[in-house]
């Protein structure tokens, strides 16, 4: 299946062609249930989980709350160590800035890390259209690169693929004799990048926390992808949605015993980088430049309210689409969007429109997994009926309108009530009830007598 | 600077927050309770240790670090040796007699590609996770610790904190933090192709950790 161009208009056929490959629901089962049994343990392992969970919620809504104060403040604390920071309302502001920079450093190639925003603002498209090369470095981002994909799910973007078709595209693509080693792919993707990031002039990662109090930027990874991509080249460009600030350094103690052990079911990941500004010393390791790129791209228009400001605290863990019985049967792609699962229905429409993106708000059977396992409690149902009472208004044909005015005015009165009852009965055995409730189940027949009749005859 | 951009996205932060403000509930923020867990029941240098080996590290307690280097050295044939600018690092490697292809301190960005060992102290590490701190306004050891095959590093056992908070607390309590700390815990790993764990694949494939203890001491 070409999931390269799926749009999230057509998420329902997405689905339907996502349920019948069965290979991929292979791929899915396997990955979202060894996910979900890996961040029970984990969050089982300590004994302030729900504590914890809290708290992480309590700091995020103070930082939305006064997010412009905690930016201003992290700019002020980043720019003191020698940062630069580049505002950019929109995505092609925020590429526009990012190949520019990259320009003036007459760069070639550029390495990066996985970043779910560069991946919203499309700025791989961006960089190649300026003659530049761009490699993505974190293992999965480059097998889905190589594969021309998109991701598939928010920490692992080519979990809907089998070492046997990677093995595949590395034999196509790299030259590597047939393998189904996963080592061996593993250490021909080393020993191909070591090599671009040897020769890169410009690296670019994402941000997962921007401490406000020092102007720090927090980056969490397992492969060492990430400090290679922000440790070589001259120039660091580092790309941060506006809502990733906290308030202090400390409470990053309550952010990384959550995160890693949401994601991954680890206890922590192998290595978090804390970047202050740049170094003091010319002659000391490290990019002689470090530059903050704050992305607004929608986001500021959800503080507007309350439920939907909730979509801010997301720190893109990926657990609520491990967590989805949707997710799990259709995976990533068939959301037609860079954040998919439930996160992505209720984040994709506030950052696209509704417009186009009607259908992710029903692709939910609003269950509640998801607010379950959320270590920043959003209340994603809550969310997805929000957005769901948004379009609405807008969708809907005459018949179903109709028939709901007409259903109000039977439940407000008790002789259209009965009368109708009597009908239903009558009606029953001679209209088809609704094919799409039929296929799959039978319909039980209405009881002959009503619980009115029965409690005014007993 | 693109000062419109800056006033746009604030101002637009400011207005949105005011038309939500009649449905806000009072912020209930918290002080993050500094989260101790509940009472070790290992020293923190033996649950460091048990932790670093469950994500893979190697880890040796001992009061002779040249000998444990010697040790390390000799089992994966290392020849070509990157060692950052502590010059503690140099003096133990010296002392192993050992007889090295090619040293290297500190090397540069281009030049750190081609050792088979990169040598380290580290600032401090954390029980509770098996963890390194790496503080660069210490040591040059950010390329050592990161491009050879294999990382080893020395941590004194009295710079062991017992939990992330700890380690936290102590970077935050210096003046200005500084411009890099890295957290290492065990060697680099990736899981990105059908959740399979793949030990190596852009960071370090081997971390070595060698506790030193001062004689006399244990635990």
């Amino acid at each position: 299946m070409n999931t390269n161009h799926l749009s999230s208009e057509t998420f329902r056929e997405n689905a339907k062609a996502a349920l019948a490959d069965a290979q991929l629901r292979g791929a899915l089962k396997n990955a979202t249930s060894l996910f979900g049994e890996r961040r029970k343990q984990a969050a089982a392992s300590l004994p302030n989980w729900e504590q914890l969970r809290s708290q992480a919620r309590a700091m995020k809504d103070e930082v939305l709350l006064h997010l412009d104060r905690y930016l201003e403040e992290f700019v002020r604390n980043a720019e003191r160590r020698g940062a630069k920071i580049h505002w950019a309302r929109d995505a092609a502001e925020a590429n526009s800035i990012i190949s520019g920079l990259a320009t003036e450093r007459r760069a070639r190639i550029i390495v990066k890390s996985k970043s779910m925003t560069t991946e919203e603002t499309h700025l791989n498209t961006a960089l190649e259209d300026a003659g530049m090369q761009v490699v993505e470095t974190d293992l999965g981002e480059y097998i889905i690169q190589l594969a021309e994909e998109t991701p598939s799910h928010i920490i692992a973007p080519a979990i809907h693929k089998t070492r046997g078709q990677v093995a595949e595209l590395f034999t196509a693509e790299l030259g590597m004799p047939p393998t189904d080693d996963v080592a061996q792919l593993t250490r021909t993707a080393r020993v191909t990048l070591r090599d671009r990031f040897a020769a890169a002039d410009v690296g670019i990662s994402g941000v997962n926390f921007g401490i406000a109090e020092t102007g720090t930027i927090v980056i969490v990874e397992n492969e060492g992808n990430i400090r290679l991509t922000t440790s070589l080249p001259r120039t660091h460009i580092a790309v941060m949605g506006i809502e990733k600030v906290v308030p202090r350094f400390a409470d990053l103690d309550v952010f990384l015993k959550l995160l890693p052990r949401s994601g991954t079911g680890q206890r922590l990941t192998t290595y978090q980088s804390f970047i202050t500004g740049i170094k003091r010393v010319a002659t000391d390791e490290g990019p002689e430049e470090l530059h903050i790129v704050l992305l607004d791209n929608g986001r500021s228009r959800m503080l507007a309210h309350p439920v939907t400001r909730q979509s801010l605290a997301c720190i893109r863990c990926g657990a609520c689409l491990n967590a989805c019985p949707v997710y799990q049967q259709i995976g990533g792609h068939a959301y037609g969007a860079v954040y998919q699962g439930p996160i992505g229905a209720v984040i994709t429409p506030q950052l696209m429109g509704i417009e186009k993106t009607s259908q992710l708000p029903y692709a939910s059977s609003l269950c509640g997994a998801c607010r379950e396992v959320c270590p920043v409690k959003i209340d994603i149902p809550q969310l997805l009926l929000h957005l769901r009472g948004e379009i609405a208004p807008s969708k809907g044909s005459v018949g179903e309108r109709l028939a709901f005015k007409l259903w109000a005015k039977v439940m407000v009165s008790p002789t259209l009530y009965k009368l109708s009852s009597i009908a239903g009965r009558a009606m029953q055995r001679i209209v088809p009830i609704s094919k799409a409730w039929t296929n799959g189940r039978d319909l039980r027949p209405i009881e002959s007598k009503s619980f009115h009749d029965l409690w005014t005859n007993e | 600077m693109n000062n419109s951009a800056r006033d746009a996205i604030l101002g637009s932060i400011r207005s949105h927050l005011a038309t939500s403000a009649p449905y806000d509930n009072p912020a209930n923020f918290e002080n993050p309770v500094i989260l101790s867990n509940k009472k070790l029941d290992l020293s923190p240098v033996e649950l460091f240790k048990r932790n670093l080996e469950s994500v893979n590290g190697h880890c040796i307690l001992t009061t002779d670090v040249t000998d444990a280097l010697r040790q390390i050295i000799t089992d994966l044939k290392g020849r070509r040796i990157a060692i950052s600018d502590d010059p503690n690092v140099e003096r133990w490697l010296r002392l192993t007699d050992l007889e090295i292809e090619e040293l290297g301190i500190a090397p540069n960005a281009q030049d750190i590609f081609r050792f088979d060992i990169g040598i380290s102290t580290a600032q401090a590490a954390i029980a509770e996770t098996g963890t390194l701190v790496l503080d660069s306004a210490h040591e040059r050891h950010r390329f050592v610790s990161l491009v050879p095959p294999v990382h080893i590093a020395i941590v004194d056992a009295s710079r062991i904190v017992e939990t992330l908070g700890d380690a936290l607390a102590l970077l935050r309590s210096k003046n200005e933090i500084s411009p890099a700390v890295t957290f290492i815990t065990g060697p680099s790993r990736t899981a990105d192709i059908e959740l399979t764990l793949a030990i190596g694949v852009h960071g370090p494939q081997e971390l070595y950790v060698i506790i030193k203890e001062v004689v006399g001491e244990t635990g």
